[in-house]
């Protein structure tokens, strides 16, 4: 077991033959979140990372070059539905904290059930669109958003303007066919690509296939 | 760890919003799922049975047509009653003995609970909906705003709907190639389940859906912010306009 990338503390890479799988060193020994793979090496019990139900395990297997994730990061995460991604989050930023928003009660039920043994999350039962809900939280390192909504730019500079500090990374989960279904996927990554760079710095941008279909992962990051 | 407190807040407030979330519009969602899977599984043990049963008596099986009664007949009245009903002077089915007819009837037993159970459920539904929705039940009955309700996940987002959404729901594939490419419209979602649409000749099919669509919008508004009871009006505005009586 290695480092995926000297960037990406606490992300784990393994080769098997032509296949690569990410890792993350599970925090809560035993616990299946949502029935991935096991892999034991030493006393360290490591949970697979599958990237075709997490966009940011997508974007890693993309080779995605940083997302300014840190061991002891502050994480606001909105559009956290059932904790898939959080849950490696969780594994990752031991010294960390993060925030998961998310509107659904039904999926919150499940992440109820699983945060209850990992301390350093900390859930709002929220709409993103609306930050006063959840605005007791700090100024955070870095912002996720994954929320298939049509806005979901409008609603990200929102929380970006209010919660992300300067120097701050802004992690983007774009769905194209939530935007505009009549569109070509490639058009609208363009537009969002040129409101994001108005505002602020593209650092990077992967599509996701073929995990995600007309998935576009953008990382910004916001000026000093 | 840090934030402890504001953990400890927030899983507070998670737990009594989780707890307060659960309202009238998820026991009926669920209810109506339920008895979709149900039917589902009716429909395939009595073919199953009806497979099985004509072994032994293929008039009455080829005769019954209807589902819900062949599995409650069969359960009732033996093979030689059954014929004389139907008027079949022989029977070229097997004689099966006790042992054989056995495990035919256990099936049987089973898809006959199964409809009981189906029923029951639907009195729920009525009985829920009368507080909740008696509108939207009085012009499209019990199955069809319970179905409507699943589309849309809750009252309030089905009351926010303008109807030419409601026209169409249920038809998103359709639709969605209409937009892309265009081609020809929906003219209705599961909206063609109401027997307005369903029993109209295939060129009103569009007109009375787009009516009826009207109606449910009005009436589902009403129910949402609990107004008065207009059921019955709106459902005589559709009748007269199409002069039929459902």
């Amino acid at each position: 077991m290695e480092l995926l990338n000297k960037k990406f503390p606490g992300v784990y890479c393994k080769k098997q033959g032509k296949y690569k799988n990410i890792y993350t060193l599970n925090m809560v020994k035993g616990q299946k979140v949502y029935g991935e793979r096991h892999y034991k090496e030493g006393p360290n019990q490591f949970r697979e990372w599958a990237p075709e139900r997490s966009k940011l395990g997508a974007a890693m297997m993309k080779g995605i070059s940083q997302t300014g994730i840190q061991e002891d990061s502050l994480i606001l995460y909105l559009g956290s539905a059932s904790g898939t991604t959080v849950s490696h989050l969780s594994d990752i930023c031991t010294k960390g904290t993060i925030f998961a928003v998310d509107l659904a009660p039904r999926v919150m039920r499940d992440f109820y059930f699983m945060m209850e043994k990992r301390l350093n999350i900390v859930p709002f039962l929220a709409s993103a669109n609306h930050v006063e809900e959840y605005a007791e939280i700090p100024q955070v390192d870095v912002l996720f958003q994954d929320i298939a909504q049509r806005d979901q730019v409008r609603i990200f500079f929102k929380n970006y303007d209010k919660f992300l500090k300067p120097g701050g990374f802004g992690l983007l989960s774009l769905k194209a066919r939530s935007i505009d279904v009549t569109k070509k996927p490639g058009v609208i990554f363009k537009q969002v690509m040129d409101e994001l760079n108005q505002r602020t710095t593209v650092v990077d941008y992967r599509k996701l296939e073929p995990y995600e279909k007309d998935h576009a992962f953008f990382v910004v990051k916001k000026r000093v | 760890m840090a934030f402890e407190k504001l953990r400890e807040k927030c899983l507070n407030k998670l737990r009594k919003d989780l707890k307060d979330s659960v309202n009238d519009d998820n026991l009926i969602i669920n209810a109506v799922n339920a008895i979709d899977d149900l039917e589902k599984t009716g429909n395939m043990l009595v073919t199953r049975l009806r497979e099985w049963y004509a072994l032994y008596n293929p008039e009455f099986e080829k005769w019954m047509t209807n589902q819900e009664k062949f599995s409650d007949l069969i359960l009732r009245k033996d093979k030689k009653t059954l014929l004389e009903e139907i008027h079949a002077k022989y029977s070229i089915g097997a004689d099966l003995s006790r042992e054989d007819l056995e495990p035919i009837m256990i099936l049987a037993e089973q898809a006959r609970d199964n409809y009981a159970i189906i029923n029951d459920m639907k009195k729920y539904m009525e009985f829920k909906m009368r507080k909740h929705c008696p509108n939207l039940l009085e012009v499209v009955g019990v199955m069809l705003s319970g179905k409507l309700l699943a589309k849309a996940g809750s009252l309030k987002r089905l009351s926010q709907y303008p109807a030419s959404t409601i026209q169409v729901l249920g038809a998103e594939k359709a639709l969605f190639r209409h937009i892309r490419t265009g081609a020809r419209p929906p003219r209705h979602g599961m909206l063609v389940q109401h027997p307005l649409v369903a029993q109209a000749k295939q060129k009103d099919h569009g007109k009375r859906a787009r009516t009826l669509a009207d109606k449910i919008a009005i009436a589902v508004k009403v129910d949402y912010f609990k107004g008065e009871f207009i059921g019955k009006k709106l459902k005589k505005a559709l009748e007269d306009k199409f002069e039929v009586k459902y």
